[in-house]
């Protein structure tokens, strides 16, 4: 089973909706805008989030984004015929990698079946 | 003895009649609708916004103040609005994107054979 990370147009930069949490936390990011200041923050974002497996960045135009809805974050698992088996509602309320877990172990089930 | 009212005080007297009066069932069915009309519009406008693009979106979030996420109902509705085209039993849009390193590309219909999970987010 591959992961990817696939980094997004950010959720709270400092010039847009800004949390409270991220001046406490640190995490202070104005709103990248051009693919080299993304791939600036995306870079850090994948070092101190301490992100294990690969990360891949979307375009500037959040093609992929807009294609899967993925703002400002979600899970989905896809199985071996490029079919989605598992979305998760939208974050943040929505990103529960528990059902993901559970997804996989479906999926895994199914596979071992084959 | 006459006493005098300057036209100012005649109207703040006026005022404070209308205020300290107890108000009417029409008064009230009036204030009922104009706040229910204010609420829908409101729910109409936090709708709309849900469906914009991420920074547009974003925009108009950061000028609410915290009370006000307390007159809607944000989940449900977020839910609704970020539901998306893609289903489970869709196939997933091809997508070809470089690796944070910049050493290489993914091109997702190239890993068919084996599943994968896409964690969609960002930093913030």
């Amino acid at each position: 089973m591959a992961f990817y990370a696939v980094y997004i147009v950010e959720a709270h930069p400092t010039d847009i909706w800004q949390m409270k949490s991220n001046i406490k936390d640190n995490i202070l990011f104005a709103n990248p805008k051009t693919d080299e200041e993304r791939a600036f923050v995306a870079g850090a974002c994948v070092r101190k989030l301490g992100i294990k497996f690969p990360a891949v960045i979307d375009g500037i135009d959040n093609h992929t984004e807009v294609a899967y809805t993925g703002w400002p974050d979600r899970l989905y698992l896809i199985d071996r015929d490029g079919k989605v088996v598992y979305k998760s509602k939208p974050g943040p309320f929505g990103f529960k990698p528990d059902q993901l877990g559970e997804a996989i172990k479906k999926l895994n089930l199914v596979e071992a079946a084959r | 003895m006459q006493i005098y009212y300057s036209p100012g005080v005649a109207i703040r007297n006026k005022l404070s009649k209308l205020l300290m009066r107890k108000p009417g069932k029409r008064t009230l069915s009036v204030l009922v609708i104009v706040l229910l009309l204010l609420w829908g519009g409101f729910l109409v406008f936090i709708g709309w916004a849900m469906r914009q693009p991420p920074e547009k979106f974003g925009r108009v979030m950061m000028h609410m103040p915290m009370p006000a996420f307390f007159l809607f109902p944000f989940e449900t509705m977020w839910t609704q609005a970020r539901a998306g085209s893609v289903q489970p039993g869709d196939a997933a849009p091809d997508f070809r994107l470089p690796t944070q390193d910049h050493q290489a590309e993914v091109e997702l219909s190239s890993l068919r054979g084996k599943p994968v999970v896409l964690v969609f987010g960002s930093y913030t």
